[in-house]
């Protein structure tokens, strides 16, 4: 029985892993369509570094997932310190508000933003797409920091009050760096969920605010090229990267630590969250 | 503990006020515009023509990209969009005039209309180019690989030949599909008649069993594979290249008709620079830049006068980029089927299930 688990976990594995080798392997292939191999090139990468249009569209994206993430993140450390730390008639509801965009259809979520911005006079662009975003990764870093913050153990939180911290004190020293891994997940999360919408996107954009994915969506119509598998690769690269320095980083801090042990697992099942929703 | 909070408060309107200030470039309109914002279809403009006119007119140009005619529509009902030149096809200028979102434009404030093909200079979509001047144009028609055919076909038939079971590709897109559906049981495609369209859904059922699926992305890899035998294609630069890079995929317009798109450039309503729209347009009319489209470009360009400057003369030839006018000689626009739209949907809807 055992034998056959792993067996079917390492043909899942494959499956998961097979479109990404793909984009890899083709990304080098010197044939400009279709799946036969013609031999190796690195035209696409070329293709790629002079497509200005593309790459602004990509920067675009950044800048969306860094603003969006990082407020997403913000709000969601706040709302949790305060739903935990000070639970209050009605946390409950505000809980289920902030949640409610996780089942609502993004594209009922993108009318209304169009709506909402066209009759607030607000014109679309950066400022649009980081609030539209903001919607959907809100959900996502909130929970995820209430999960961590509630795993806390809050004699800490006592603990350092007895000894004279303040309670900004408490919040740099001693929460921030429980919390970190938890944050930086959130974090990445929200940024890699704003980088890949398209939904929202499509009706919050404006002049010069294309996203990446809307570019490469609206490529279809005239055909998709492998420059787009170059550009697939180097993100998948990126990733792996990031996740990885992340890992090396929490390796090394539960290694120096000697009570780490016990603060190892939640630390790694988040990044490994990470990275297979990646 | 009251202070936290405080601080809490603080540090959520300074993030909030750091995203406002990287919106900066929204573009408030002047008196003689430095600005000019486009809204088109993704690789249809080519760089080197947007490069030429910035440097002609020294107006800055931002091109946003759409994936659909709807999705663009969408966005300027809404209103406020910013958007000077929007690029929409043939039946999408029809519904933008319908909804009031597109200016008519000033002739007088136009030179080179007389440029364009006949075809496009009175088109019936868009009497007397009231609204929209065509930029460039295709055809919708049959692609197939011919090592899998064995020999050379000319008929939609082909779709509907079960002898190609499983290797039949349609494109992915409701008025299209029901172009070879429409002109297969020798109606035309533009029809607006309910039981015509009912007999086009009865078609598309009919063919469901045959085919290996509705594609509008990779159809032409595909083809090039033998994965595909017959294909609804989109005639322009994307199935040109693949017949140019396999000797065995061909592409033709069928003897049935086939259809024509154009994809035009026109003024939307309430245009924040409306001057450098006319500049757009009186630039792009010139038939030097209108090869460009060619030439850069890859695709067919609705300028006449363009013809003498396109460089590589094959392409006016090539029946996938500028078919010749008899082959064209039962072609016609697709145009907004009005309240036909609802019996297509509905019909659609009933094969995409079955």
């Amino acid at each position: 029985m055992d034998r056959v688990t792993s067996w079917i976990a390492r043909i899942v594995l494959v499956f998961l892993y097979i479109p990404i080798i793909a984009v890899i392997v083709y990304s080098f292939n010197s044939a400009s369509g279709g799946y036969q191999w013609k031999g190796f090139t690195l035209q696409w990468y070329g293709e790629l570094f002079s497509d200005t249009a593309l790459l602004q569209t990509l920067l675009i994206s950044v800048i969306v997932g860094v603003l969006a993430a990082s407020v997403a993140t913000v709000i969601g450390l706040l709302a949790a310190i305060g739903m935990v730390r000070y639970p209050f008639k009605g946390s409950a509801a505000v809980l289920g508000a902030i949640a409610l965009p996780l089942i609502v259809p993004e594209i009922v979520l993108g009318v209304a933003l169009l709506s909402v911005f066209s009759f607030l006079h607000i014109p679309l662009g950066i400022l649009t797409l980081v609030l539209g975003h903001l919607i959907i990764t809100l959900p996502l870093t909130t929970l995820i920091l209430i999960g961590a913050f509630r795993t806390l153990d809050p004699s800490l939180i006592e603990a350092s009050a007895d000894l004279g911290c303040t309670p900004w004190g408490t919040f740099t020293r001693v929460l921030f760096p429980l919390l970190r891994s938890s944050i930086l997940a959130s974090w990445l999360l929200a940024f890699t969920v704003s980088l890949g919408n398209i939904v929202i996107s499509t009706f919050v954009s404006g002049v010069g605010s294309t996203t990446m994915p809307l570019r490469v969506y609206s490529l279809l119509k005239s055909g998709l090229t492998p420059e787009l598998n170059a550009l697939g690769t180097l993100l998948i690269v990126l990733t792996f990267v990031v996740v990885l320095s992340v890992g090396i980083q929490q390796m090394r801090r539960i290694l120096a630590s000697p009570s780490g042990a016990a603060a190892a697992p939640p630390d790694t099942t988040t990044t490994t969250s990470i990275s297979t929703t990646r | 503990m009251k202070r936290t909070t405080a601080l809490a408060a603080v540090a959520a309107v300074a993030a909030l006020g750091l995203t406002a200030c990287s919106s900066g470039d929204g573009g408030s309109s002047s008196a003689a515009s430095t600005q000019l914002n486009i809204y088109a279809w993704a690789d249809e403009i080519p760089k080197t023509v947007i490069s030429a006119f910035e440097k002609e007119t020294g107006i800055k140009v931002t091109v946003d990209t759409f994936d659909a005619n709807e999705t663009m529509i969408s966005k300027l009902a809404a209103g406020g969009s910013g958007y000077d030149i929007v690029e929409p096809s043939q039946y999408a200028v029809q519904q933008l005039v319908g909804q009031e979102l597109i200016e008519k434009l000033d002739h007088s404030k136009i030179t080179g209309l007389d440029n364009l093909g006949a075809k496009f200079a009175d088109p019936s979509y868009d009497k007397g180019n009231e609204y929209s001047v065509p930029w460039i144009w295709g055809t919708t028609g049959l692609a197939y690989n011919q090592q899998c055919t064995g020999k050379a076909i000319d008929s939609w038939d082909a779709l509907w030949d079960p002898a190609y079971k499983g290797k039949i590709y349609m494109l992915d897109n409701m008025l299209s599909a029901y172009i070879p559906a429409l002109q297969y049981k020798g109606l035309k495609a533009t029809t607006t008649s309910e039981k015509d369209i009912e007999k086009g859904t009865q078609a598309l059922l009919d063919q469901k069993p045959l085919l290996a699926g509705y594609n509008s992305s990779n159809y032409t890899d595909l083809l090039a594979s033998g994965d595909a035998c017959v294909a609804e294609a989109y005639g322009g630069s994307g199935i040109a290249k693949a017949t140019a890079a396999n000797p065995d995929v061909k592409f033709v317009i069928p003897k049935e008709g086939g259809t024509l798109w154009v994809d035009g450039f026109a003024i939307a309503k309430d245009a924040p620079h409306a001057d450098a729209a006319y500049k757009w347009l009186n630039f792009t009319l010139k038939p030097e830049i209108a090869a460009m489209a060619t030439n850069d470009g890859g695709s067919a360009s609705a300028n006449e006068a363009a013809k003498a400057t396109i460089t590589d003369k094959s392409l006016l030839e090539n029946v996938a980029v500028y078919p010749s006018d008899e082959q064209l000689a039962k072609s016609e626009f697709i145009v907004d089927p009005g309240k036909a739209l609802t019996f297509f949907q509905q019909g659609w809807t009933k094969v995409k299930a079955s």
